[in-house]
């Protein structure tokens, strides 16, 4: 299947003045000069002896950033174009799409699904890099009790940082880069069914992002990453930036998931139904639909955050009518759900690799799609697990307990065909394996301590204890962070048409996983001593647990920086891996590597299921 | 997977980056529409969220804040530790906001959507892409009205200064909050309304939306009319259910 698209032989187009030459540094000085001139207005237009006043100001800055990083980088072309008419034609489709651009389109405003993908991964990093640097200070500021690393005031700020820029890295760290590059591909489409939302939701979470570092310039935050009331509304505004980045991110993640269930039901090639769907297109249909159902919870918590500290309303504010715990409903409805938005692309990923890597069809593939789906199901009803000891509404205990309890059902269904898949498979012991294999032993100690605090008394007991910590570190670190790492060990030949290092990632893989073990069991133990989350000194009793949580801590940075040089490194110099290097059967397999723009000659057909292993190709 | 690479009429569309026009307008059509329905499944969740946000607060009604100093009459200063620098002082009354104001706004949204929507059935009807952009300029026009008046809801929201040190704000009560935030909404409705409206406008007029090339206009209906329905069920919910008995 070597094909040559005719287009690609074109002659680029030409004409297109302005818009031709917008890029990442356009976007950055029109974020900047729409900023300063939020800024301006409102500092010259608001009454300066409003309480109000800064924050208004701030607000004006953050609304100024986006508007003008979305102009620079020319996401309201489209938009104004369709305005008056004069809609894109080929040409232009194809040079937004970076027709015979080079390296220069992953820098732009770029259509096509696979650079959508490259610049997640690249977005990824960055994210996971900015959150984990901040999680080695927050770490070593805890290494002995009463340690002076940073002020308090400042660790506050890291720890609510760390914690955002963790989840947003984590919400995109699967669905970002793969449901980008392969599930177009590997449902038969040329490209996402909205191209130019595609870009819109990437540099929408580029523009996001941006902001949420800048509250670590700004004067910080105060408290953890929920950041709830009536902290929200006394803090300073680096609040502002924060709850701005929030509600930005939802429109990036609103976009990203009409786009990919958009593409799986309409676009999928003949003879593709959705029975011989790769399981991984079905996790990030199914995460993106969650997504759909959670975001918006979290965009008017936030909004509403803003109006209590920008207009003086009374949400969250006791004072004036409101109560916090709207604001700590509001968040949890959404805050659970974001959980198995983060994991089940990373789990679905897995299922792929299983099979793959052991020569066999994914075991019971419909139970798979019952344990994702159910498990989407069951998490918008045990929000309230969160708040069992803040006292509201206590005769829903029990059935918010048992909800949660019920969670371990479709959970467990992931681990029946994880190990269905692998058991008496051919297994390929390589990179992609092994982060899997890490990823089961993991997930046992993150799903049976979050059956531990699902029950009332215990979590009256554990909650808000360094315990707690440990248990969402082992889900979001130990489970998600090495799904996602196996899918990038696993697609990485397809993206640079080479494999990832295998010694550097057997390094990384062994760093981590023991950095992990580590770090969160001692953490499991101090928490069980009782220390409280997000202090930045303690008791001498909890010293020796936090040395070692300290040191497991460093072990997953120096794991995840040889992962990072493994990724610099063969992307120029890793052994060349052909377009098949797995010998799989989906589709992204059988295209060439790199897949070309629109990615098939002609559409192929599909007649078989992805994962009919013949024996040819078992012994290969 | 076994796969037959074979070139099929109207299946090898290059649907990738042509933003439709090299495609079927039916398939463009179904794609879009399963857009703005999950676009609108969103916006309803949102929605839902503000109903939610609202009912709550008055079924908390903490501090007896739902509506506290409903029936004051008087200058907008409810207390102050020290004037100076405040801005002149305006007459208001705390209680409800006029439910006629609410209901004239809800009136025009749905004004609006059933131009649109007679526009539409006639350019399918009678191909008449002339009208379609009379029908969608008047919706447009009366959008801008509805968010004249929306303005004038958001000032009508009765404010309290608080004066503290030198330093003052405008408080507001939970009930004026969640008012707030559904109006607030209902404007970011209308804008995208205007801007939607615009656009049909002009593309009918230079001839994009046409006779046989309909698919945009019926997308935009679609979002109009749930616009309209949102309206309807806000002014519905915060007419009958206000205050605290």
């Amino acid at each position: 299947m070597t094909t040559t698209l005719e287009h690609a032989t074109q002659a680029p187009a030409k004409g297109g003045g302005l818009a031709r030459r917008q890029n990442f540094i356009t976007a950055m000085i029109g974020g900047v000069v729409f900023a300063w001139l939020g800024w301006f207005l409102a500092h010259h237009f608001l009454d300066s002896s409003s309480r109000s006043y800064s924050d208004l100001v701030t607000t004006s800055l953050t609304i100024g950033w986006i508007f003008g990083f979305w102009l620079g980088i020319g996401a309201l072309n489209g938009p104004g174009r369709w305005l008056i008419g004069a809609d894109h034609t080929r040409a232009d489709d194809l040079y937004y799409a970076g027709e015979n651009q080079g390296r220069a389109r992953y820098w732009k405003y770029c259509t096509d699904h696979k650079v959508v993908g490259v610049q997640y991964i690249v977005m990824t990093a960055v994210l996971l890099g900015a959150g984990g640097i901040l999680a080695m200070a927050i770490r070593t500021e805890l290494i002995v009790p009463g340690n002076h690393f940073v002020n308090q005031q400042i660790y506050n700020g890291f720890v609510a940082v760390h914690g955002m820029l963790m989840i947003l890295a984590l919400i995109v760290a699967v669905a970002g880069p793969w449901a980008n590059f392969v599930v177009p591909i590997m449902c038969g489409a040329r490209d996402m069914a909205f191209p130019r939302l595609n870009a819109l939701s990437l540099w929408t979470l580029v523009g996001a992002a941006g902001l949420l570092l800048s509250v670590l310039a700004v004067g910080s935050l105060t408290m953890g990453w929920v950041v709830l009331a009536p902290i929200s509304d006394q803090a300073g505004i680096g609040m502002d930036f924060f709850a701005m980045s929030i509600v930005v991110f939802t429109v990036s993640t609103t976009v990203a998931g009409v786009n990919t269930i958009c593409t799986v039901m309409t676009m999928r090639t003949k003879g593709m139904t959705l029975a011989r769907l790769p399981i991984f297109v079905w996790g990030s249909m199914i995460a993106a639909a969650l997504g759909l159902y959670a975001f918006p919870y979290f965009s008017l918590v936030e909004a509403q955050t803003l109006m209590d500290r920008n207009f003086s309303t009374s949400f969250f504010v006791a004072g004036g009518g409101g109560t916090g715990w709207l604001q700590a409903n509001l968040f949890w409805l959404m805050g659970h759900p974001e959980v198995y938005v983060i994991l089940i692309p990373a789990v679905a990923a897995l299922f792929e690799i299983a099979s793959v890597m052991s020569r066999k069809p994914v075991f019971s593939y419909r139970t798979a799609i019952a344990g994702m789906t159910g498990l989407a199901a069951l998490s918008i009803l045990v929000w309230a697990h969160h708040m069992f000891t803040t006292g509201w509404a206590p005769t829903l205990g029990g059935p918010f307990m048992l909800t949660t309890e019920l969670i371990s059902i479709p959970t467990g269904l992931f681990f029946l065909v994880i190990i269905g898949t692998l058991w008496r498979g051919n297994i390929w012991m390589k990179q992609p394996t092994l982060w899997l294999f890490g990823f089961i032993f993991n997930f046992i100690i993150a799903g049976i301590t979050g059956i531990y605090l699902s029950d009332i008394p215990i979590d009256n007991q554990l909650h808000g204890t360094m315990f707690v910590t440990a248990h969402f570190h082992y889900v979001f670190v130990g489970s998600v962070l090495f799904g996602a790492i196996a899918a990038l060990a696993f697609w990485y030949p397809k993206v640079t048409g080479r494999f990832l290092d295998e010694t550097m990632g057997r390094i990384s893989f062994w760093l981590v996983f023991l950095g992990v073990q580590v770090t969160f069991l001692s953490m499991f133990i101090s928490g069980l001593k009782g220390m409280p989350r997000r202090y930045s000194s303690y008791s001498l009793i909890f010293e020796h647990a936090n040395v070692l949580t300290t040191l497991g801590a460093y072990m997953i940075m120096a794991g995840m920086l040889v992962l990072l040089g493994a990724v610099v490194r063969s992307w120029s110099h890793g052994e060349p891996a052909g377009p098949n290097p797995w010998h799989a059967n989906s589709l992204e397999w059988l295209v060439p590597t790199p897949p070309p723009l629109e990615n098939f000659d002609v559409l192929p057909v599909i007649t078989e299921d992805p994962y009919n292993y013949r024996e040819e190709l078992v012994q290969a | 997977m076994s796969t037959d690479l074979e070139l099929e009429h109207g299946h090898d569309s290059h649907g990738g980056h042509d933003g439709g026009h090299h495609e079927p307008p039916e398939v463009v059509d179904g794609r879009q529409r399963m857009a703005i329905w999950l676009f609108i499944g969103g916006d309803i969740i949102g929605f839902s969220a503000i109903l939610f946000t609202y009912l709550y607060l008055r079924g908390v009604n903490t501090g007896g804040h739902w509506m506290s100093m409903m029936g004051y009459q008087g200058h907008s200063y409810a207390y102050y530790e020290n004037a100076a620098n405040l801005p002149a002082p305006t007459l208001i009354t705390v209680g409800k906001l006029a439910a006629g104001l609410n209901w004239l706004v809800t009136g025009l949204t749905v004004l609006s959507a059933a131009f649109v929507w007679a526009g539409e059935k006639g350019l399918r009807a009678s191909k008449n892409a002339k009208n379609y952009s009379v029908m969608t300029a008047l919706a447009t026009a009366v959008t801008i009205v509805t968010i004249y008046f929306t303005i004038k809801q958001m000032q009508n929201i009765p404010s309290i200064y608080v004066a503290v040190n030198d330093s003052h704000t405008m408080a507001y009560t939970a009930y004026d909050s969640s008012m707030m935030v559904l109006i607030g909404s209902g404007m970011v409705h209308l804008f995208l309304l205007a801007f939607l409206g615009l656009g049909l406008t002009i593309r009918a007029a230079r001839g994009v939306i046409n006779g046989t090339k309909w698919y945009q206009a019926r997308l935009v209906r679609l979002f109009w009319v749930w616009v309209a329905i949102s309206a309807v069920i806000g002014s519905a919910v915060t007419t009958t259910i206000n205050t605290i008995h």
